[in-house]
């Protein structure tokens, strides 16, 4: 395990509070206008669902200089005037520490799963903290499949705008499902509940100084959860409704961060997808309703504006990062853009193409990791815009077939990440691991899911 | 009349035999050395094609990004390295002894200059290939921001940084070797403070407008992003 140890104020804490069944854990930074909203969520959560449970709700922050800390010591569940048939027989304790590190939501939850094993917590869960639609329910459904149910990982499922989560409906969703084979489809959803024993392994890794430390968190999670074989479901909330604050200003940082993490698990994770071909269902707990969402602008000539300019200045990195044929068809969809084309279109194969071509070039180090995944950012804007442009009067369920034919797509692309993976060598290499690789280690669990 | 010719003949065919049985020996030699030394080379990398892995080297090579600086396609690796490292080495070795082998004033001189100047040379090959590294690391970590932030000209900036960087490389290589100090380090200095002068004059004069209307542009884009920021990428 990598060596940071608790603050001393927190190690104190626990200490004092000696056990707790269930961890809520809340990482923040500047958000005090929701987190107490989110707290008292949570509260009012223990208390209906899990009155017989002794619970912390914990909130690591980053060095807020709003009122954040203060919102969350000070948030009162009485003031929600609720009706609770069952008395809690422990009151939930809270604590709110700034965790030290590197900042980000990485560092802030790894304190948060410290305290959680050190109070030899049953289930955690984790929630962010700028939520505007988060309900107690929500507690409920993240908690009781890994309390009564033996799940280790509960990943959130949402309705979320049609042009809401891109990364993860343009890159993370379709790729973790081709290469693991599982349909988890908010992989970094940011909600998520937890076992004992997942908690205990994520601590025992000592890659928490990468870009996990920051937002690889959530996908760094998901893929452990689904390479290393634990059980794995997902559980409905409802919508997804942030505070208007959010921290995306800075999409090349985010996009790196993300997207290193899937690079870096896929290096790491070589033998467990090698040999996992298509998709399957991962159980879905909730009652599934459909929600009003907020209208979102986009500014689709911006983006293309981005891609336009990535066209004309990065090609010397994109030669290097993408197959030929891949670079040509770039360079003629750049022409296009550059020449005003009404409609657009990034199809999904030449995408997937991209995305794989970035995932070997990653591997092969042919640009430097940082240089490439930066360079990736005016071809993710290309894709967004496209997509935008493609389901501009598509309804939700349209749009979700449209990102289900994506995902599709990226599975059928596996020969050829495969044969790209290690350049020539790759079919001996493909030959050798089927001989010594057993079946899939969740294949077994996930078929009862099908 | 003919005495004389025939005394300058004389002189002239016994400075020849000298110089034949002076020379020819040590050329002979000098011919075998450089074909033993030849062969020897080739041998080496033969052998070391075949038998050397060297795959720590081959990661550093392609981790440090060394290798897609060599060679475009990034296929270099340790065994072509280090194979045509040593066949270079025994050439050069075996040329030096080739040469020692006329034994006279210059050619003494010459194999003890060289000698003298190669652990220099190995230096300033370093500094360059460092310098080289860097002005591309340096030129693509500008050349991506400088995309990314919509800043005007990327590719003349991230250029004009690879260029001074390995203006820098060359001025210290030179440095290493006494090469023409006086001269690159002149230029240098022309160069960086006519480079500042200008751009200080560009920005001042002409620039100060353009300069205002980015940042404009970009606190504006700023403001609208936080407008519309209930759009996540996550």
């Amino acid at each position: 395990m990598a060596s940071v140890t608790l603050p001393h104020e927190a190690r104190q804490a626990a200490e004092v509070i000696r056990r707790a069944d269930i961890v809520i854990g809340i990482p923040s930074y500047n958000n005090g206008r929701t987190i107490g909203r989110v707290v008292q969520a949570a509260y009012a959560g223990l208390a209906k669902y899990f009155p017989q449970f002794s619970s912390v709700v914990i909130n690591s922050d980053g060095g807020s200089t709003d009122n954040t800390r203060e919102a969350v010591l000070s948030a009162r569940l009485e003031d929600q005037h609720l009706l609770l048939l069952n008395t809690p027989l422990f009151a939930a304790h809270r604590l709110s520490f700034p965790y030290h590190g590197v900042p980000g939501k990485g560092s802030a939850f790894r304190l948060i799963f410290q305290l959680a094993a050190r109070l030899e917590a049953k289930a955690v869960a984790v929630v962010d903290s700028d939520l505007r639609s988060i309900t107690p329910e929500w507690f409920d459904l993240l908690l009781r499949p890994v309390l009564f149910a033996g799940y280790d990982f509960v990943a959130p499922y949402y309705h979320r705008h049609k042009y809401d989560g891109t990364i993860t409906n343009s890159i993370v969703y379709p790729l973790t499902r081709a290469l693991y084979g599982y349909r988890v489809r908010q992989p970094i959803g940011g909600e998520f509940g937890l076992s004992t024993r997942l908690i205990n392994r994520y601590l025992q890794r000592d890659d928490w100084e990468t870009d996990v430390a920051r937002f690889g968190i959530d996908i760094w999670m998901t893929t452990i959860a689904l390479a290393e074989g634990f059980r794995v479901c997902q559980s409905f909330l409802g919508a997804k409704l942030h505070d208007a604050k959010d921290p995306s200003s800075d999409l090349t940082a985010m996009l790196e961060q993300v997207v290193g993490s899937v690079f870096m698990l896929m290096q790491e994770y070589e033998d467990v997808w090698w040999d996992r071909e298509g998709s399957r269902p991962v159980e879905l707990f909730g009652f599934r309703y459909d929600v009003g969402l907020d209208p979102i602008e986009v500014n689709v000539d911006r983006m293309l504006a981005a891609f336009v300019r990535g066209c004309r200045d990065l090609g010397e990195i994109w030669a290097a990062a993408l197959e030929p044929e891949t670079h040509a068809g770039i360079q003629a969809l750049g022409r296009q853009a550059a020449a005003g084309v009404r409609d657009f279109h990034l199809d999904d194969e030449l995408w997937a193409r991209v995305v794989l071509d970035f995932a070997c070039a990653f591997k092969k180090h042919r640009v430097a990791g940082g240089h490439l995944i930066k360079s990736l950012t005016p071809l993710y804007l290309a894709r967004v815009a496209s997509f935008v442009g493609e389901t501009r009067t598509l309804v939700p369920d349209q749009v979700e077939e449209k990102i289900e034919r994506l995902c599709l797509t990226f599975e059928q692309l596996k020969p050829y990440l495969r044969a790209h993976w290690d350049g020539p060598d790759a079919r001996n290499k493909a030959s050798r691991k089927s001989e010594r690789a057993g079946p899939p280690r969740q294949d077994r669990e996930v078929s009862r899911n099908d | 009349m003919i005495n004389t010719l025939r005394e300058i003949l004389e002189a002239a065919v016994d400075r020849l035999h000298h110089q034949v049985t002076t020379y020819l020996p040590s050329t002979l030699a000098a011919v075998i050395l450089l074909l033993v030394s030849y062969v020897l080379a080739a041998a080496a990398r033969w052998f070391l094609y075949r038998v050397f892995k060297g795959m720590t080297i081959d990661k550093f090579l392609r981790q440090s990004g060394v290798a897609f600086l060599l060679d475009r396609s990034g296929r270099l690796r340790a065994t072509r390295l280090v194979a045509e490292t040593v066949y270079w080495a025994i050439l050069i070795g075996g040329f030096l002894i080739a040469v020692s082998a006329f034994d006279t004033d210059l050619t003494n001189q010459m194999v003890q200059g060289f000698v003298f100047l190669l652990p220099k040379l190995f230096v300033a090959g370093l500094i360059l290939l460092g310098g080289a590294w860097l002005s591309q690391y340096l030129g693509r970590s500008l050349l991506v921001w400088a995309v990314n932030e919509n800043l005007p000209s990327p590719r003349r900036l991230a250029a004009g940084l690879r260029i001074i960087i390995m203006f820098v490389a060359v001025v210290v290589a030179a440095d290493q070797l006494s090469f023409a100090r006086n001269v690159f380090l002149a230029a240098f200095i022309i160069l960086v403070g006519g480079a500042v002068l200008a751009i200080s004059l560009a920005v001042g004069i002409a620039g100060s407008q353009s300069l205002r209307r980015l940042i404009e542009e970009k606190r504006e884009q700023r403001e609208s992003e936080g407008e519309r920021s209930l759009w996540t990428h996550l």
